[in-house]
């Protein structure tokens, strides 16, 4: 897993506050352009005039706004962009070789999903907003696709309605996926901002735990959560905005889980996708890691026969985060390998598996904390 | 034949024997007598019928009264919601809008 | 870091649940049938059903959250119920909009067969009398061009439409002319007895289906239908390969009558429908209207025969399908699809309100418009209830606005009729208005003697416990509604 973050000690800075960078290899960028990018200096290479540097190793020179990165941050390519802090923190925001940017809007969030990935924080962040503002502007035009996401990101209100705005007419060509409980949309005056903004290719993706308000709104852990989100939907669906409805599958969701995507099919079958996802160990999960967890294997039938409820109706639906050996073949057609771009990686157990490039592999976490029991290598 | 058979009016209305007689006009016509707070409904059947087939219909007369007080439960209880669905249903906007 | 709730956290305070708008049958001895206003379905005992109606249903029981997300009950922990019913009952109406879709043109009543169930046609060469004129077909084309409808099918039957297909071609190229912004397709009915290479040619060239009779196996098909040389099997069999050859399997189809002799033999018509290759068979009933009546036909035939009949080719094919073959049964999925998707199927006979005028309609040979294929039938029978005006003196709005259309439209609508307007199973079913004229003087008849009911009923009833009781069948069943 790709390490993002990371902090200097020794600071020789001279901008305050917080600046983003391309990262380059290149010594001969245009004088008139050094200042937007962080170079990649050792020893002998190095040109003054640059914004700022970056360095895997001890440089000798006394390198004005030089960042020495830990090794794990080799991964570095041209033209991804980086955040460099006066106080010495360092992240890379986007990665041109990736095909899952995702911004991250905030932490705030007003769920507390027990398997929160991105556990929530209170303080204000909306600095991250003023970021994602800026870095919209250096994404490159022709990028594929990326993503909001928080916390929640429909916080912001009227600012993440600008935003949006402003990635459509900056980035015209790029596919949007926004991250979000949906309960903002359950006031029909937001959607229908949102809608003037008329994006062309956004899809909101909300996640649903289960038909029964009790259990969704104890999943979230929110009250209400259940029938705004509900009204989110629709609201979105009737303002023509494209919806993806996500279910993360563990103990608390299985039980009903085919009664939900049932529910689905009669109350929002309009929706544009459906994905059905297997439990990351990260965040609030591993604090909650015995109400959640249930080995995928032993619910493989259900999984079955959910997903053939959704294409019964002709919805269009995926299944992430499983290994191949954890399914039943009939889901395959819905399967879809990519947990991430990141290096999908392996267990023990999945020596010698002939279908190893077909598998989505493991998280890194579900590595460390807890993976199927059941897991065996196809001869 | 003929068989009598009796209800009292305050335990089902006459509105759910009427509707019972309904589902078995094929089977039986029928006579509505009303005595004090009774009814007594004359069940007359044609002559093709056997004596048990006669009972038999009765009986199954008496479970459908039962089931008709049942529907006139529903009916009067989610009479307003259904009332105000359909209002909705077909009200010029389809949006749901927050309360 | 805050604490986490337990799920009882999250459960509001129970108040009594409220009753949402529902209906029930007895499937069986001690199995219930509950349907809602949007058609979607539980099945109970009789204990669920008098806890859930007397307030008395423990929310802990396994059926109560099934209840509450099937929209049969609502309580305080939700309260978007009524908005999702009131937009799905809105989408079981929105075909409405579309109007009429399916017209048909009878392009000429002249035919060689004498099938004694047929309901119209003419032993007759007389071209003049019993064809329909290029004036009334081309006031007809108007007439169907004018219907809101983006997807216009039309339809030719006859008598042999295939006497007159001058007159198709001049319809399907008028149409086709005319057209400004409608979806065209096109049918003709056939027996295919005078069916030749340069017509199919031409029905190749613009997209023209087939739909012919195949009654069942030989014996029975030319018992059926009689017609000079008694070979109304060969000469369909014959045309079936041939249309398939010109236009590809797909463009060809075929139905069955069934009569008296159909009856003891389902499983043998069926036979002769994978004989040749079909995808599937629609097991009709019997219509009561025309020779059919005047024969006596109709008299020797009741609802309950040709539901043993059904079930008998049902069974049949489930079992076909059970050993790997694909074969369908086009009654019952028909009403698998309005059961599992609650979408209208345009199916005339079982809509409501009724698929008289709004969904389908007939342009005569004499210019006579009719609300229906049956509501033709009847008229040739002297009764011309019906008959919603003439091409030739009426306009659109006089014909489709005409009392004799929107009358029984309105008092037959199956929500507002005795029984029907309690049945659980009125979300799937449809009222007749035709039929129920033909056999009782009555647009609604009383249902418990209607053989449209018992027919439906039965058949809903059958459904439901067989996919009750057998996984298979509900699947399969499920893959039917498509």
């Amino acid at each position: 897993m790709l390490k993002l973050y990371g902090k200097i000690d020794f600071k020789n800075i001279a901008f305050k506050g917080w600046k983003l960078f391309y990262v380059t290899f290149n010594p001969n960028i245009p004088d008139i352009l050094k200042s937007q990018f962080a170079f990649i200096v050792d020893n002998h290479n190095y040109k003054k005039g640059f914004g700022s540097y970056l360095s895997f190793e001890k440089v000798k020179k006394d390198i004005p706004n030089l960042f020495t990165l830990k090794n794990e941050f080799q991964y570095l390519s041209e033209g991804d962009v980086i955040r460099l802090d006066d106080n010495g923190g360092y992240a890379c925001i986007f990665r041109l070789s990736s095909r899952y940017n995702t911004l991250l809007l905030t932490e705030q969030c007003n769920h507390y999903c027990l398997m929160c990935s991105q556990p929530p924080k209170k303080q204000d962040d909306s600095w991250l907003l003023d970021q994602s503002m800026k870095i919209i502007e250096m994404i490159p035009k022709n990028t594929e696709s990326m993503g909001f996401s928080g916390g929640e990101p429909t916080l912001y209100g009227e600012g993440f309605v600008n935003l949006l705005r402003r990635t459509k007419l900056t980035l015209p060509n790029t596919g949007l996926d926004v991250l979000t409980n949906g309960r903002a949309f359950a006031q029909e005056s937001f959607t229908k901002s949102i809608a003037d903004v008329a994006h062309p290719n956004c899809t909101f993706g909300i996640p649903l735990y289960s038909h029964d308000p009790v259990r969704h709104n104890y999943v979230v852990q929110a009250e209400n959560a259940f029938d705004e989100t509900i009204k989110g939907i629709l609201n979105l669906k009737a303002y023509n905005q494209r919806v993806e409805i996500r279910v993360v599958i563990h103990k608390q969701t299985i039980d009903h889980l085919i009664e939900t995507c049932r529910y689905i099919t009669k109350n929002l079958i309009f929706v544009d996708h459906v994905a059905l996802m297997g439990l990351e160990i990260t965040g609030f999960t591993r604090a909650n890691l015995d109400k959640l967890w249930v080995d995928p294997y032993e619910y493989k039938n259900i999984l079955s026969e959910a997903v053939r409820i959704l294409n019964h109706y002709n919805i269009s639906t995926s299944v992430y985060n499983h290994q191949l050996c954890t399914v039943n073949n009939d889901v395959l057609p819905n399967y879809q390998k990519s947990i991430s771009d990141w290096k999908n990686e392996f267990v023990g157990e999945c020596d010698g598996c002939q279908k190893k490039s077909e598998c989505g592999g493991f998280f890194s976490s579900s590595i460390k904390y807890r993976y199927s029991d059941n897991i065996k290598a196809f001869a | 034949m003929e068989i009598n058979l009796t209800f009292d009016l305050n335990v089902y209305s006459l509105l759910v024997l009427k509707k019972s007689a309904y589902r078995y006009i094929n089977k039986f016509s029928i006579n509505f007598n009303v005595k004090n707070q009774n009814v007594i409904c004359a069940l007359s059947f044609s002559n093709k019928y056997t004596a048990d087939q006669c009972n038999y219909f009765a009986d199954q007369f008496k479970k459908e009264v039962l089931d008709q007080d049942l529907r006139e439960t529903i009916k009067n209880e989610t009479e307003p919601v259904r009332n105000l669905i359909l209002a909705h249903a077909f009200s010029k906007t389809g949006l749901v809008d927050s309360e | 870091m805050s604490k986490f709730q337990e799920i009882e956290f999250y459960k509001k305070p129970e108040t009594k649940y409220e009753l949402l708008p529902f209906r029930f049958i007895n499937l069986s001895e001690d199995q219930l049938l509950l349907t809602n206003l949007v058609g979607e379905y539980y099945l109970t005992d009789r204990e669920v059903l008098d806890d859930l109606v007397r307030h008395r249903l423990d929310r802990e029981n396994s059926a109560y959250s099934s209840l509450r997300s099937r929209h049969f009950l609502y309580d305080e922990q939700t309260s978007i119920a009524k908005d999702l019913l009131k937009i799905k009952y809105r989408t079981r109406f929105n075909k409405l909009d579309e109007f009429t879709s399916l017209h048909m043109f009878v392009v000429s009543l002249r035919c060689e067969h004498s099938c004694p169930y047929c309901q119209v046609s003419r032993q007759s060469d007389d071209k003049i009398k019993y064809d329909m004129s290029k004036e009334i077909a081309s006031k007809s084309v108007d007439l169907a061009l004018r219907s809101p409808s983006k997807n216009i099918k039309i339809e030719f039957q006859g008598g042999e439409s295939l006497l007159n297909f001058d007159l198709i071609k001049y319809i399907v190229e008028e149409a086709k002319l005319r057209n400004t912004d409608k979806n065209l397709g096109f049918v003709i009915a056939t027996n295919l007895a005078v069916v030749t290479q340069e017509i199919l040619d031409y029905c190749l060239i613009h997209d023209i289906h087939i739909s012919t009779s195949l009654d069942g196996p030989r014996d029975l098909h030319n018992k059926n239908r009689p017609r000079p040389g008694r070979n109304s099997y060969e000469k369909t069999v014959e045309g079936i390969k041939l249309a398939r050859e010109t236009l590809g399997f797909d463009k060809v189809n075929a139905i069955m009558t069934t009569t008296e002799s159909s009856l003891a033999i389902p499983e043998k018509i069926i036979d002769e429908y994978l004989l040749h290759n079909f995808s599937g068979i629609f097991l009709r009933p019997l219509s009561p209207y025309g020779f059919a009546i005047k024969t006596k036909k109709f008299n020797e035939y009741n609802a309950a025969r040709w539901f043993e009949f059904y079930k008998l080719g049902l069974e049949y094919i489930i079992k076909l399908n059970k050993e790997g073959v694909i074969f369908r049964e086009f009654y019952t999925s028909t009403i698998l699809k309005k059961i599992f998707t609650f979408s209208d199927t345009g199916y005339v006979d079982l809509m409501s309100p009724a698929g008289i005028g709004i969904a389908a309609v007939v342009y005569n040979y004499d210019g006579s418009v009719f609300a229906s294929d049956e509501g033709r039938m009847l008229a040739e029978m002297g009764e011309d209830k019906f008959k919603l005006g003439n091409v030739l003196s009426d306009t659109y709005k006089d014909i489709f606005l005409s009392d004799a259309l929107l009358d029984p439209l309105e008092e037959s609508f199956a929500s507002s009729v005795p029984m029907c307007s309690e049945c659980a199973f009125e979300s799937y079913c449809g009222s007749d208005p035709v039929y129920h004229y033909a056999t009782t003087k009555d647009f609604v008849g009383r249902k418990p003697e209607s053989d449209f009911c018992y027919r439906n009923m039965n058949v809903f009833k059958y459904i439901f416990n067989r996919m009750n009781s057998d996984m298979y069948v509900e699947k399969l069943f499920m893959s039917w509604s498509k």
